[in-house]
């Protein structure tokens, strides 16, 4: 099973981990490994050449962020030159390097998430709370592309009638106006229809039932389990303050009790889950076909 | 069994002092497959929303309605919503989710199925339906002849044992709305669920249907058999409108004052077979009249390319066309062929990458701004509803007019032209979110003569006409074509309608225009993409292609045994 096949609920609670860890630490090598487990993750679903494209945005982005923070903030012992009469001081320097590597990880996951949480699985969420809730998000959906090409139609026939063409900012903008005051009156015309079709089928009726594509399976069971033991062992480790670390004034030491080395094991062990499962999803195609 | 049975039943709109339905009394039977028609306006759409509890309009009631010998109006919401199932005239307004699978899934879940009993009979619907490669697509991404198959299955997948339709083919291509028919037989014939549908196009259902009810003013005016309602239609009225709007073969038998004998063909095999033994073909065509038109050239493509992006495919490859000033020209071809694509290319919406086009004689690059669509070319679209934009007639018109710059004598003069001769003057003063089709049509073409266009082109001008407003919509081309010496394009699916009112036919396909002729000799050449008339009649009038032609054939040539 691939990792986006895991039921929505699965999904949900792993990202939420990852990302409530990444974003609430400030520790360099829970960062990194956050870091390095979403660029791991990215490469299993979207190939090696895609994520070494993507570097061409990230890399500058990635800089970026690491330059601003010196430029912004003067805090710290060590100052190592002046410019324009502030300090540009080592300990910026190094938190604003750290302060992009949380930013780009969190970046990275929230991509992996917006690939893999498709429309159904936030309907299938949010149907479990409200089920009135799901169907106004399926009907949003549905109804944007068609107001979108209503719109588009509506006013390349104006413009064959020849109006709204001046090039004028005030003829344009009364045409659009128009426009869209006319793809409101159809997208209303459009709910009667709707409205009247729900309630043909039913709609409204006590003990609604909900359908959806997803199960929950064993498997399921047994990952939010493995991702609540390694995250709670992580914020544990978090809130013992054996993963304490300062930037400012002076940067400490990288802490390295037992514990710390613990949070470490563990937390690597939660960010490379995704990509161990669909590794071995393709280790087990190409046995497959090997066996064909 | 007896399903429903409708007494006494009369109907007021609120503020209307006509009744809509005038007592009506009809009984159907389960399993029946029951055909209403009627001309638009006679309250067939009324009555259809009668029988649905859900959807019975507000206003005045009286008589009764029963459904299994119980009022419908008391029928329990569950059991109503179940087994009495509604389709809609359009495909795209009624569908309430974002993809095929959540919108099946969505009347049974209303009624509250467990989970397996949905994804088990979704999985039935699926195969019925041969819904099995969209199963999981976007409903934005299919076609409208697939969005209608899906409100169907979604209606099925409740196991209704009543379906009611409302015009459902009228905004599908005739394949399409083929498919569709042929869909609706069968679950008549191999599931025996009631279908009650209202239908303007009845060269399709008629055949199939069990029983046919007419209705006029809101009155059943006949109630039989397909193969009798001719006969009972002539009963009332010997040239009665709705002869007109039957099949073929049947209207053709109609025009024949046949003596009652001889049985009343419904397909174009009886029919064909009703000609050859009953008419003699000693003359075998008609004088054709030479098509009048000038010979000043319109509007000419030569080698015309287009496509939609630099990496897609060519959509029109190496166009070459010439149209005559006062020439209708029809382009047929089937869906997705670049019919509409090559209209937009010729009133300048989008812009070939290779290639000419001369708009009377000068490039349509040269007209700047808004010029070419000011006293040169109109374009009437498929959605009549994109054409107007305020919330009634007249203000449409009038923005037309300031655009134009007539002043306010010149104003009216035009408007008041225009609209009595469309006949449109009782409609201007309304919304047109108001009007029926037909009616929606002539405003809009209104709208595109204060233009004062010398070239109109027309997208699929016939779709979800019935056969009163598109004779209607012929006589407006030909009296345009007449009086204003106006040149005429459309492109259509309607093989009838472009016979009909053409100078020339074209036929498209593959990105390029493969032949064209007159009516008769276009028409006479092809064996499968002709009118059904010349499809019934082949044999022994090989060149006659309307249905006029063949009843003046027939009557001139005489019967067999006299």
């Amino acid at each position: 099973m691939r990792f986006e096949n895991y039921n929505p609920i699965t999904i949900f609670i792993y990202f939420l981990i990852v990302f409530l860890i990444t974003m609430f630490t400030v520790n360099p090598i829970l960062l990194i490994i956050s870091l390095i487990g979403g660029i791991l993750f990215f490469i299993s679903n979207n190939g090696i050449m895609r994520f070494l494209k993507d570097l061409a945005f990230y890399l500058p982005l990635f800089v970026l962020i690491a330059v601003t923070n010196p430029l912004f903030s003067h805090n710290g012992a060590t100052p190592l030159f002046f410019m324009n009469g502030n300090a540009i001081t080592y300990e910026a320097i190094i938190y604003g390097i750290f302060i992009s590597v949380m930013i780009i990880s969190v970046m990275y996951w929230c991509k992996c998430f917006g690939i893999i949480f498709t429309i159904d699985k936030i309907l299938y969420l949010v149907g479990k709370i409200s089920s009135k809730l799901a169907i106004v998000i399926s009907m949003t959906v549905r109804f944007i592309p068609l107001i979108k090409s209503q719109s588009k139609k509506v006013s390349k026939v104006q413009k064959t009638m020849g109006l709204y063409t001046g090039n004028s900012y005030a003829d344009r903008l009364k045409g659009s106006i128009r426009v869209f005051s006319s793809v409101l009156t159809w997208g209303l015309e459009n709910g009667i229809n709707v409205s009247d079709s729900m309630l043909s089928r039913g709609y409204g009726l006590k003990n609604r039932t909900s359908w959806s594509p997803f199960k929950i399976t064993v498997s399921d069971i047994v990952l939010i389990l493995i991702s609540i033991l390694l995250g709670i062992t992580t914020l544990y480790g978090i809130y013992s303050k054996s993963l304490e670390f300062n930037f400012y004034p002076y940067i400490t030491e990288v802490p390295t009790f037992l514990m710390s080395y613990i949070s470490y094991s563990v937390f690597g062990l939660l960010c490379i889950i995704p990509f161990v499962i669909e590794i071995k999803e393709i280790v087990k195609w190409k046995y497959f076909l090997s066996k064909i | 069994m007896e399903i429903f049975s409708v007494k006494n039943l009369s109907f007021t709109y609120p503020l209307c002092s006509n009744k809509a339905i005038d007592n009506i009394n009809f009984s159907i039977n389960s399993s029946e497959f029951i055909l209403i028609c009627g001309q638009s306006g006679c309250g067939k759409t009324t009555l259809l929303k009668l029988l649905k509890k859900e959807l019975t309009p507000k206003g005045e009631i009286s008589g009764s309605i029963f459904y299994k010998n119980q009022t419908l109006s008391e029928l329990d919401n569950r059991t109503s919503a179940e087994q009495i199932g509604f389709v809609m005239q359009n495909p795209e307004s009624q569908v309430v989710m974002h993809k095929v699978s959540y919108e099946l899934a969505f009347g049974a879940e209303n009624i509250g199925l467990p989970k397996d009993v949905i994804c088990r009979r979704m999985a039935e619907m699926v195969n019925f339906f041969g819904l099995n490669d969209i199963f999981d697509s976007e409903i934005s991404s299919l076609s409208g002849g697939q969005k209608q198959l899906v409100n169907l299955a979604s209606i099925m997948i409740m196991h209704p044992n009543v379906i009611i339709l409302d015009e459902p083919t009228s905004q599908l291509d005739p394949i399409a709305s083929k498919d569709f028919i042929s869909v609706l037989r069968r679950i008549n014939a191999e599931l025996g669920i009631t279908i009650i549908i209202v239908e303007h196009n009845l060269e399709d259902v008629m055949p199939i249907s069990d029983k046919v009810i007419v209705i006029d003013n809101g009155k059943v005016i006949a109630n039989d058999t397909p193969r009798n309602i001719c006969a009972a239609l002539k009963n009332i009225n010997e040239n009665h409108p709705m002869l007109k709007a039957l099949p073929t073969p049947t209207k053709i038998y109609a025009s024949l004052n046949n003596n009652k004998d001889i049985l009343c063909p419904i397909t174009v095999k009886e029919g064909k077979d009703f000609l050859e033994k009953n008419y003699k073909s000693d003359i075998k065509e008609l004088p054709i009249n030479k098509p009048s038109h000038s010979n000043n050239i319109a509007v000419e493509l030569s080698n015309i390319w287009y496509r939609y992006e630099r990496n897609s495919k060519d959509i029109l490859k190496d166009v070459n066309l010439k149209v005559y000033k006062g020439e209708v020209f029809s382009l047929l071809g089937g869906n997705g062929a670049g019919k509409t694509t090559l209209m937009s290319v010729i009133s300048g919406i989008n812009k070939a990458y290779r290639g000419k086009i001369l708009i009377n004689g000068k490039k349509i690059k040269d007209y700047k701004k808004n010029s070419l669509y000011l006293h040169n070319i109109a374009y009437l679209p498929q959605s009549l509803q994109t054409v107007f934009i305020e919330d009634n007639v007249r203000k449409d018109f009038d923005e037309v007019c300031k655009l134009m710059k007539y002043d306010k004598d010149a104003k009216e003069k035009i408007i008041l032209s225009v609209s009595e001769k469309l006949g449109i003057t009782h409609l201007l003063d309304k919304n047109p979110y108001d009007l029926s089709g037909g009616e929606q049509q002539k405003c809009a073409i209104a709208k595109m003569l204060l233009l004062q266009p010398k070239i109109l082109l027309m997208d699929e001008p016939s779709k979800a006409m019935d056969s009163f407003a598109k004779e209607s919509l012929s006589e407006i081309i030909k009296m345009l074509k007449s009086d204003d010496e106006m040149t005429i394009i459309i492109v259509t699916h309607d093989i009838d309608f472009a016979c009909e009112c053409s100078d020339r036919v074209g036929l498209f396909f593959d990105g390029n225009i493969v032949s064209y002729n007159t009516p008769n000799k276009f028409f006479t050449e092809n064996t499968f993409y002709t009118t059904s008339a010349n499809r019934m009649a082949r044999n022994i009038y090989p060149s006659a292609v309307k249905c006029s032609d063949i009843i003046k054939l027939c009557q001139r040539n005489g019967l067999i045994n006299e």
